[in-house]
């Protein structure tokens, strides 16, 4: 049984827009499918406007999603009551991007860690206490500076606090959403070097949302590329990017500026930026900068399909049988 | 050669003292070079091309000189400098959208830089944004012209504030994190766009920016910055394949790189030190995997620790005697007037 299974999930926003009020829908996540196993880490990337931020939250139902099922431990939790949901939310918990917005600057790190325990109403205050003792250990700071305030901490701490919290009710699944991306490379390393550690130890499951490439490469077991709300390709994380299939990830895959000046790589440059999701192209939604986009791209959507064992892709030009001559070598 | 810093120092004011930013900062760029400046957040790159572009704030305290085409420009007068920005020199910074003005048109801000220098007429001026809008691979240019910054993605305006830079044809180009706030794919065309512009305009580039990946796609030399202090300068391939310094060393380590999948990444404990708090001797002494006693008492000397590379580390120090050091300063100057 998969850990975590979404089927379809759509999310719409209705936006207000011009002065006569006429609204509009953007389509953040517009029919995403997927499942996890336990322990797996599951990437997700696009650019910014790609949907994946909302997809994360939608799976936590921080926003309602407009339709489509989430099935988590085997259990769909699309409809559940508040309470049920509540009483879930300890298998399911989330780490910010930004370290400085997303710790109360009022509190203590004792009492930021210790808040998701008395919420859930977990262990005595002594029992609570020894909880945060040894999860502060986990993470490289001192029992000492339990009580000071998150300003007195780095932007790699505070991060690390946060991953802290995100582990005081012993979740399975994790939703990261760029969660390195507000540091430094140095710092950046020492908590994705954290984030491995944890995981073994408590075979924690990712879903890892970035932009970064090279980092959800590094951390990835699986990884899924989305573009305009929609996934376009989903594989193993070798097969990706070793074989990506679909134009828009090999666009990206090569964009990608590699920190090795003795390597020169034949660019594919997109022409133009991602288009605005309120109003997505017809047919395929990467047809506008697609470099091998024919007429029928404009009129026909096409759907995620296994190309190869395991390996799925929504391009009507990625045939299975031609996908294993179409290998493009990235590296 | 066309930029020169010798010994440049800047200090804050912070809290009703003086706070020493930049410590004996000294470079040079070459025409049609592009120089890469990296280092962690707060290590002084910024305000390095801020003393450049003297776009200071108040009461800060600059020594030590700054050539531009053999001129030195750090005595200028404020009226003198406004003269030569936007025309001999230009900056372009991360955020477009901050960096343009919401209520004029991009044609006009472009514009503004041709009325204050040059001659050309409102006609001649015109063509000219046209012209340049096409320069940095606008389409529609009439159109775009006529738009406001809001209308424009993020990056059509980073070429905007390109355009605006190139406007008069600067000998020397700043960049301040140019694709940091831009998409994967929007930033290679950007970067596509500088390598082209630097080919055809022989103009000398000073690339700020924390991604080892872009300085490894456009630069031809880098300095690596520590603490407000230069810690190593190599041309590019050189430093990645040959890095001195255990600081360069340990930030290559920590970018994750194919085929690694899952195996520790390096990294490098602790944090800058905060300018106020600045140690006695190496700034990297604490967070130094091989650091040795001399480290914390004294400051590295920049060592040539081989062709046209510099690190200021002691594990590189050449045994002290008249004869070495001459030698060294030979091998210094050349580098220096490479």
């Amino acid at each position: 049984m998969p850990l975590l299974e979404i089927k379809d999930l759509k999310q719409h926003f209705i936006i207000k827009k011009g002065f006569l009020g006429e609204k509009k829908k953007v389509k953040a996540v517009n029919g995403v499918s997927f499942k996890m196993e336990q322990g797996e880490t599951l990437g997700i990337v696009g650019e910014s406007g790609c949907g994946k931020s909302s997809l994360g939250r939608t799976i936590l139902q921080l926003i309602k999603p407009t339709s489509g099922e989430i099935i988590f431990s085997g259990k769909n939790i699309t409809h559940l009551p508040r309470k049920e949901m509540k009483a879930l939310r300890k298998d399911m918990q989330i780490v910010f991007q930004d370290p400085y917005a997303s710790l109360n600057p009022r509190n203590t790190v004792r009492t930021i860690l210790e808040t998701p325990l008395i919420v859930h109403g977990v262990g005595s205050r002594l029992e609570r206490a020894k909880i945060v003792e040894s999860l502060i250990d986990k993470i490289g700071i001192r029992k000492d500076q339990l009580d000071r305030y998150p300003h007195e901490f780095s932007g790699g701490q505070r991060q690390r606090i946060g991953i802290a919290r995100a582990l005081t009710l012993n979740p399975k699944l994790i939703i990261a959403d760029e969660p390195v991306s507000a540091l430094d490379v140095s710092v950046q390393s020492q908590v994705l070097n954290l984030m491995v550690d944890l995981q073994k130890e408590f075979n924690l499951s990712y879903l890892f949302i970035s932009h970064d490439l090279s980092v959800v490469q590094h951390i990835s077991d699986r990884v899924a590329v989305m573009y305009l709300g929609k996934i376009v390709e989903i594989a193993d994380v070798e097969e990706l990017y070793r074989n990506p299939l679909h134009p828009y990830t090999k666009a990206l895959l090569t964009a990608v500026p590699l920190p090795d000046p003795t390597k020169k790589r034949d660019r594919i440059i997109l022409q133009g930026d991602l288009p605005s999701p309120t109003n997505p192209p017809t047919g395929c939604a990467f047809h506008t900068r697609c470099p091998v986009a024919t007429p029928e791209c404009k009129v026909e959507t096409p759907e995620l399909r296994e190309k190869v064992m395991g390996h799925w892709a929504s391009c009507i030009h990625v045939h299975p049988e031609q996908s294993s001559k179409s290998k493009v070598n990235i590296s | 050669m066309l930029l020169e810093l010798k010994n440049v120092s800047l200090s804050l004011k912070r809290d009703g003292k003086y706070v020493k930013i930049l410590d004996e900062i000294s470079l040079q760029v070459n025409k049609g070079e592009t120089v890469g400046i990296v280092g962690e957040s707060g290590c002084g790159k910024s305000m390095t091309a801020l003393s450049i572009m003297r776009l200071l704030p108040e009461k800060a305290k600059l020594e030590g000189g700054i050539l531009l085409e053999k001129e030195e420009i750090s005595s200028y007068s404020k009226r003198k400098l406004e003269k030569i920005r936007g025309d001999k020199m230009a900056m372009i910074f991360q955020d477009p959208l901050t960096s343009l003005n919401p209520l004029h048109t991009v044609g006009r801000q472009i514009e503004e830089t041709l009325i204050l220098h040059t001659d050309l007429n409102k006609e001649q001026r015109k063509k000219r944004v046209i012209e340049l809008l096409n320069e940095v691979g606008l389409p529609r240019a009439d159109e775009i012209a006529s738009d406001y910054p809001h209308q424009l993605s993020g990056g059509m305006r980073q070429r905007i504030m390109i355009a605006v830079a190139m406007a008069c044809n600067p000998s020397l180009l700043i960049c301040d994190e140019p694709t940091t706030a831009l998409d994967v794919t929007v930033q290679a065309q950007i970067l596509d766009l500088m390598n082209h512009l630097k080919d055809v305009n022989e103009m000398g580039i000073i690339m700020i920016t924390h991604d080892l990946g872009v300085v490894a796609e456009v630069c031809d030399r880098v300095i690596v910055m520590y603490a407000g202090k230069i810690v190593e300068q190599a041309e590019i391939k050189e430093l990645f394949i040959n890095p001195k310094h255990p600081y360069t060393k340990g930030l290559l380590d920590s970018i994750p790189k194919l085929a690694m999948k899952k195996t520790k990444l390096g990294s490098i404990p602790g944090m800058v030190p905060s300018p106020d708090k600045m140690p006695k001797g190496c700034r990297f002494y604490e967070r130094c995997s091989s650091a040795m006693e001399i480290c914390r008492e004294k400051t590295p000397p920049m060592n040539l620790v081989g062709e046209e590379h510099l690190a200021a580390c002691w594990l590189f120090e050449e045994k002290e005697g008249e004869a070495n050091a001459s030698s060294r300063n030979k091998g210094l100057e050349a580098t220096l007037h490479h």
